[in-house]
């Protein structure tokens, strides 16, 4: 379970201070996908680094599973994002001259995981992800967007993390391969109990998710649920 | 892959960069290695001047020396009485002569230049020169190997201003060394090498058999076997020896007792050659040795030519080493900025890293390893420049320092290079006189010992040259990913 309670995170612009987030709370139960929509600048991006540990709140705080991140030491947060947490970030962030197979592979390596047992768990998830075989190998910066996008899905899911945070990621992928990494990351909330947060602007994204959040002026308003909006829909 | 797959495959990124950073790297790691194989070469010879004649004391009649001339000969008594003094490990007397071809000596007689045969030199030398000792002339069959003008000005003062009464000097060869040594040493108490034939055998016996230099057998056509004269005595090449510098080579050995009955003066001794037991006695025999013998009677001297030979090889030594630690951090230098670029440039890099879990130590412990297969790809460039570099670089600095010492060493010393032509006659022109060829005589080359530590060196500035940017990476916060998104 995430609490995250009363989040704050300033920035000082020159003389002004600019407040991307502003005394946010929320809770997500373990197994929920959630999705966060706003428009751009509005400091989605930056709630997803404060709660992936990325960033420090200035006031407040996330606690995951009755463990405060406020109070962890720089270490432990390295061990929290190995361990607990999967990105996909919005311009994928891999490493070009790493193959495929070895960005999935890497955080696997840091965990500590054998070689042998990592290059057949990596080829899994590229499998999932629908990479052709033969790019498993392929240096990075010889595939395609969507097929780096891809990539970046499967490394978030290497270290089987308790929550997957994700800027946008069916943002550079066709329709349907899109639909297919949607099911995927429905399949890993409610099947793994994995909880995974998407920032999207897809509302048919959003739209597919358990709980939607909209963000708005750095405050956090949470939208009527799919079976709400179904309902209200029906009535 | 693991994380030296990694670093090695970064270190190849961009291949045109690694192979200027290499190619920078390899010229800096080249220079430290030769530094290192001069420096190695240097404090070798140096060990082994001073083991091998670092305890040779020379004793000279007192007032036989420099440009006051000279004094009263030494004698065999003088020589028991220095073979007694504590420590002493050994006396060689040795007895020189000063050979003139006969044929040219009799035109110069004729021409009344100069009177041939046996003579005593005169005040100041008597020969005209400094360095002056009592010293014998005497005719022989031979040609010397230095020819006339070799020396330049100074050949004439072959014959001296004083002993001299042509208003033009003609133009001659130098005189032969001829030594009578009462052991198989030279002058300077070394062991004589020789290249062909064999010794004399029984140094104290009368004999007729010679050791000639390698250059005057060569320029009077002798080889082992041969004969030639010495005042119409005839005498045998036993063997050749090579001196290693060409005044060394212009001379000839017999045995001291042979000497003593050519010059018509048994018992009597140029020089003698003192050698001590240890280096660390040198300086309290040195003192016994001068008051057992008397100040008035004879000068005891330690080699000041090897001393300042020495001492020249010492300040090579520290210029090497000085250009050694110089080049290293140079080297560990240009690892650094290196690296710092490369830190900088990856910053986005080391974030997502660290975003997916990668601990501080991890991405440090990949950047010094980066560093280092930089390192070494230079180091194998540099080794192989430097094993071919070296000598050339040492022979540089060695030249480069000898010919000032030289310049110091040649003048005013006591039957210095510079005194030979007047002065006693030995070999090199003096005790010590070779100091300069002993500079020249460092061998440099590059073994693998010197070259493995010279790269441990290296490796070891490199480490700490990438640790530096290594920190740095601990600085850069994951949220770097984020911020260009």
């Amino acid at each position: 379970m995430i609490e995250v309670k009363n989040l704050v995170r300033t920035f000082k612009s020159g003389d002004r201070t600019i407040k991307p987030v502003n005394d946010v709370s929320f809770e997500l139960e373990q197994g929920t996908l959630a999705s966060i929509v706003g428009k751009s600048g509005s400091g989605k991006s930056t709630l997803l680094s404060l709660l992936g540990a990325l960033d420090k709140p200035t006031s407040g705080d996330v606690v995951v599973n009755g463990v405060s991140l406020a109070s962890m030491p720089d270490g432990k947060l390295t061990e929290y994002r190995r361990r607990d947490i999967g990105f996909v970030f919005q311009q994928f962030n891999l490493i070009p001259n790493l193959s495929a197979v070895d960005n999935v592979m890497l955080p696997m390596e840091f965990a500590g995981i054998r070689k042998a047992a990592r290059l057949a768990r990596a080829k899994e998830l590229l499998e999932q992800v629908q990479l052709d075989p033969e790019k498993h190998v392929r240096r990075i910066n010889r595939l395609s967007g969507g097929e780096q996008q891809r990539v970046a899905i499967a490394r978030a899911l290497a270290n089987e993390p308790k929550l997957i945070l994700a800027d946008e990621p069916t943002g550079n992928l066709d329709e349907q391969t899109g639909e297919h990494i949607i099911e995927l990351l429905s399949s890993l909330s409610h099947d793994h109990n994995t909880t995974i947060l998407v920032v999207t602007h897809d509302r048919s994204l959003a739209n597919k998710t358990d709980r939607r959040f909209r963000l708005q002026q750095g405050r956090l308003v949470e939208e009527p649920a799919r079976a709400s909006v179904g309902a209200a829909a029906s009535s | 892959m693991s994380v030296l797959a990694r670093s090695v495959g970064n270190a190849f990124r961009n291949k045109v960069r690694t192979g200027a950073v290499v190619a920078v790297l390899a010229v800096a790691i080249s220079l430290a290695l030769s530094m290192l194989v001069a420096n190695q070469a240097v404090a070798a010879k140096v060990t082994e001047l001073n083991a091998s004649v670092g305890t040779v004391l020379t004793v000279n009649p007192a007032g036989g020396q420099g440009f006051e001339g000279g004094g009263e000969p030494l004698t065999a008594e003088q020589a028991a009485t220095a073979a007694a003094v504590p420590n002493v490990s050994s006396v060689v007397g040795t007895k020189a002569l000063r050979l003139r071809n006969a044929t040219e000596a009799a035109a110069q007689s004729a021409a009344g230049t100069q009177g041939a045969g046996t003579q005593a030199a005169g005040p100041g030398g008597g020969q005209g020169g400094p360095g002056g000792q009592t010293t014998t002339t005497l005719t022989t069959s031979l040609t010397a190997a230095v020819d006339a003008g070799t020396l330049g000005g100074r050949n004439q003062a072959a014959e001296g201003t004083t002993g001299s009464t042509a208003a033009t000097q003609p133009v001659r060869s130098l005189p032969i060394t001829a030594t009578g040594i009462g052991a198989e040493v030279d002058s300077t108490g070394k062991a004589l090498e020789i290249t062909e034939g064999t010794g004399l055998g029984d140094y104290t016996a009368e004999s007729t058999n010679a050791l000639l230099g390698t250059t005057l057998a060569e320029k009077n056509g002798l080889k082992v076997g041969s004969t030639f004269t010495i005042n119409d005595k005839t005498y045998t090449v036993a063997g050749l020896f090579d001196a290693g510098t060409t005044f060394g080579n212009n001379a000839l050995y017999i045995t001291l007792s042979s000497a003593q009955t050519l010059a018509e003066l048994p018992g009597e001794l140029s020089t003698m050659i003192v050698t001590v037991d240890t280096l660390e006695n040198v300086d309290s025999t040195k003192t016994a040795l001068q008051s057992a013998l008397g100040t008035d009677k004879a000068d005891v001297t330690q080699g000041q030519n090897l001393e300042t030979a020495v001492s020249s090889l010492d300040s090579v030594k520290n210029i090497s080493f000085i250009a050694f630690v110089a080049a290293l951090g140079t080297a560990g230098l240009i690892i650094l900025l290196i690296m710092v670029m490369l830190v900088r440039e990856r910053r986005r890099e080391i974030g997502v890293l660290k975003a997916i879990g990668a601990p501080n130590r991890t991405i440090g412990f990949q950047f010094v390893l980066e560093a280092l297969v930089l390192v070494a790809l230079g180091s194998v460039v540099g080794a192989a420049v430097a094993s071919f570099a070296s000598g050339g670089i040492a022979s540089a600095l060695i030249s480069s320092n000898s010919s000032t010492t030289a310049a110091t060493t040649g003048r005013g010393m006591p039957g210095g290079a510079a005194g030979f032509p007047g002065g006693a006659g030995l070999p090199s022109g003096g005790p010590f006189g070779g100091a300069s060829q002993l500079l020249t005589t460092v061998t440099a080359s590059a073994s693998p010992g010197v070259i493995a530590a010279g790269i441990a060196a290296v490796f070891g500035v490199a480490i700490i040259g990438a640790l530096v940017p290594a920190l740095l990476t601990a600085r850069i916060r994951p949220i770097e990913v984020l911020r260009g998104e």
